[in-house]
C-alpha cells in the first residue's frame, strides 16, 4: 500500500551571512523527513519542497507565498533570523498556515500560527545570567553583532545585573558579519573585565574568539566568556584551541547522555560523516518535523487548527530530552542546559534543569529578586536584592 | 477590557495571559457602574454609537487603548475627545497589544508628570499678585526699592525653607515681615 503524501514546505537559506546553520538545519529536516517516511509508525510520507531565500529578508514572503499557492502546503519549517520569520507571519496568519520555527530568538513574539520550537529568553539567557552572578562575577563586558538578538538579550542581561548590584562595564557591538574586531579586543584586554559576554554571530564571533584567545596568550592572562549561541560545528570553525572555554547556554549539546540522544548522533554521523557535528539549530529542527507528524498523526488530518490541537502539551522523547508545545504561547517546554566548550571541539554539561521549563517569551514571570550575586548566603542575597530594587 | 467581539476578546484574552496581566471585563455601552480600579482599558470604539453618553468608565484618569475598525472622521473625532494613550487596528493579531500597552503606559506617566508640572507651574501664576502685595507692604514698612525687598523676601524664604509664595501670603497676613526664630511655621 502507498502512503498518502503530505507536501512540506522547507525554507532555509543556502547561501548568504548564515548559509552555515541554515545548511545544517536543512539537513536535519531532510533526515526527519527520512525517518518518517521509512518508519511504520506514520501512515503517510512527507514530500519536501526546498526554497532557498539566500539570506534575502523579502525572498522569505516570495518563498512561502510560492509554497503555500504552487504545492499547498499547510506546514512549513524554516527561518533562522527573526527578521525572515517577521516577514514570514503575516502571510501564515493570512492564509491560516503554520510555521514551526526551530531557532532560539529574543522572545516578545507568540503568533497563533508559528510553533515556536527554539528556546525562549528564560531557557537561554536567563540560566546563563544567573550562573555568572553565581559563580564568576556582577560586573561584565558585552560584545555582539548589532541587531535585535544582541539588543535584547543584553538589555534582559543589564536587567537582571543591575538589579544584583552589577554593572555593564561596556557594551561593545560590531555589524552583522563584520571581522574588524581589534579594537574591541585591545580594550578587553586593557581593561581586563572579570568576564566576556558574546553575543556575536557566525564569522564575527569566529574571528573575534581567535582574536581574543590570541591576545589573552600574549597578554598571560585569560578572560572567561559566555554564549547563549555556540555549537560544535562552530566549534570546528573557530579552531581546537581558541573556542576552549567558553560557558554556553542552550537546549541542546551533541553530548546530552540519553539513549535517544545517541542513536540520533549515531544515526546523524552516518548520514554526514563521523566527523560531522550536531548543532543545537539542527536537532531542534529534527524535533520539528517529529513534533509535526505526531501532530498530524494525532489529529488524522493536516489541517493547521487540528494540528496545533494535537500538539499541545503532546510529550515528544527527542535527542534533547522531553519537549511539548505549551498551547499557552505556542512556544515549548524544553531543558535549560549549561556547558562549557572543551578541547576536540566539544562541550561538556555542568548544569541542567531538574525538568523542562515552562516557556516565557515575554520574561512576565521573570523574578529579579531571586536572581542575587553569590548563592553561599541566601539571606544576604535577599536582603540586597530587596535593598536595590528599593532604591531602583 | 470594553469590548464586544468574543473573536477579538478571545485573541486579548490570550495575549494578556501570557503577558501576565489580570483582566476585568465592562460592557462598552453601560453608562452606570464605573469600573474596579484598572491599569489601563482596551475599549472597542465602534462597540459604541457615536451620537451617545460617554461611559462614566472612561470619564476616570486611565489610560486609553483604543481598537480601530471604522476609520470614517466621524468615528476618529468621537475617539480623539476620549484622548486615547494608543491604539490598535481591527482584526487584532497577537502582534501589536504589547507595543500598544507600553506606548500606552509611558504615555500616561508623561501626561500626569506634564499635568503635575503645569500645575504646579499655574499655582505660581496664581500667587503671583501675593507676592506683588507682599514686595509693596516691605516697600513701604521697611522704605526699600522693589528689587530690594523681593530680594529680602527671597533670601527669607530660602532661611526659612519655604516658598517665596507662601511667604508673601505669611507677610501680607501679619502686615509685615513674620518673627520667625523657629523653623516651624
Amino acid at each position: 500500500m502507498i502512503k498518502p503524501s503530505i507536501p512540506l514546505g522547507l525554507v532555509f537559506s543556502r547561501s548568504g551571512p548564515y548559509e552555515m546553520m541554515a545548511r545544517e538545519m536543512e539537513k536535519s529536516a531532510l533526515m526527519a523527513v527520512d525517518e518518517v517516511n521509512q518508519s511504520n509508525e506514520f501512515d503517510f510520507t512527507f514530500t519536501p519542497h526546498l526554497r532557498d531565500p539566500g539570506g534575502v529578508v523579502a525572498a522569505y514572503h516570495t518563498a512561502c507565498d510560492d509554497l503555500i499557492r504552487s504545492e499547498q502546503v499547510q506546514h512549513i519549517i524554516g527561518c533562522y533570523t527573526s527578521a525572515s520569520r517577521k516577514q514570514v507571519i503575516p502571510i501564515v496568519e493570512r492564509t491560516e498556515r503554520l510555521l514551526w520555527h526551530p531557532a532560539r530568538y529574543e522572545g516578545f513574539e507568540s503568533s497563533d500560527n508559528v510553533i515556536y520550537v527554539g528556546a525562549a529568553p528564560n531557557h537561554t539567557v536567563v540560566p546563563l545570567v544567573r550562573h555568572m552572578l553565581e559563580h564568576i562575577a556582577t560586573d561584565v563586558f558585552c560584545a555582539g553583532s548589532n541587531y535585535v538578538w544582541t539588543w535584547e538579550t543584553n538589555r534582559v542581561l543589564r536587567e537582571i545585573v543591575t538589579s544584583a548590584g552589577g554593572r555593564i562595564i561596556a557594551e561593545r557591538l560590531l555589524e552583522l558579519g563584520g571581522t574588524a574586531v581589534d579594537h574591541i579586543v585591545r580594550e578587553i584586554i586593557d581593561r581586563k573585565p572579570p568576564v566576556v559576554f558574546n553575543t556575536l554571530v557566525g564569522e564575527s564571533s569566529y574571528v573575534f574568539m581567535r582574536a581574543l584567545h590570541a591576545a589573552s596568550e600574549r597578554a598571560g592572562h585569560s578572560i572567561p566568556m559566555l554564549s547563549c549561541s555556540l555549537c560544535e560545528p562552530e566549534l570546528k570553525l573557530i579552531g581546537s584551541d581558541a573556542s576552549v572555554g567558553c560557558i554556553t547556554s542552550s537546549a541542546y549539546f551533541e553530548s546530552i547522555e540519553n539513549a535517544a540522544n545517541r542513536a540520533f548522533v549515531a544515526r546523524w554521523k552516518a548520514r554526514h560523516g563521523a566527523d560531522s557535528s550536531v548543532s543545537v539549530d539542527g536537532q531542534s529542527t529534527y524535533v520539528c518535523v517529529m513534533l509535526l507528524a505526531r501532530a498530524i498523526r494525532r489529529a488524522g488530518s493536516v489541517e493547521v487548527s487540528a494540528v496545533r490541537r494535537a500538539a499541545a502539551n503532546h510529550r515528544y522523547d527527542s535527542p534533547q530530552g522531553p519537549v511539548w508545545v505549551d498551547p499557552d504561547n505556542n512556544h515549548c517546554f524544553l531543558t535549560p542546559r549549561l556547558a562549557r566548550s572543551v578541547s576536540d571541539c566539544k562541550f561538556e554539561i555542568f548544569w541542567e534543569a531538574d525538568a523542562p521549563e515552562r516557556p516565557d517569551p515575554y520574561l512576565s514571570s521573570l523574578d529579579l529578586a531571586s536572581i542575587g550575586a553569590r548563592s553561599e548566603n541566601s539571606d544576604a542575597v535577599a536582603r540586597r536584592s530587596n535593598h536595590l530594587r528599593v532604591v531602583k | 477590557m470594553m469590548m464586544k467581539d468574543e473573536r477579538e476578546i478571545s485573541i486579548l484574552r490570550r495575549q494578556l495571559d501570557r503577558l501576565g496581566m489580570s483582566i476585568v471585563e465592562a460592557d462598552p455601552g453601560d453608562k452606570q457602574s464605573p469600573l474596579e480600579p484598572v491599569d489601563v482599558i482596551v475599549l472597542d470604539a465602534d462597540a459604541i454609537p457615536i451620537k451617545s453618553d460617554r461611559s462614566p468608565a472612561l470619564k476616570i484618569n486611565v489610560p486609553i487603548i483604543a481598537l480601530i475598525g471604522t476609520e470614517t472622521p466621524s468615528r476618529l473625532k468621537w475617539l480623539l475627545d476620549l484622548q486615547p494613550a494608543s491604539f490598535l487596528i481591527k482584526p487584532l493579531r497577537s502582534a501589536g497589544l504589547y507595543a500598544a500597552l507600553v506606548v500606552a503606559f509611558d504615555c500616561a506617566q508623561r501626561r500626569g508628570e506634564e499635568a503635575a508640572h503645569i500645575e504646579k507651574l499655574e499655582e505660581r501664576v496664581r500667587s503671583r499678585r501675593v507676592v506683588f502685595g507682599a514686595v509693596l507692604q516691605l516697600m513701604k514698612s521697611h522704605a526699600l526699592s522693589e528689587e530690594d525687598a523681593f530680594a529680602l523676601i527671597r533670601q527669607t524664604a530660602m532661611r526659612h525653607r519655604t516658598t517665596i509664595e507662601q511667604l508673601s501670603a505669611d507677610i501680607i497676613a501679619v502686615g509685615g515681615m513674620p518673627n520667625r526664630n523657629s523653623r516651624s511655621a
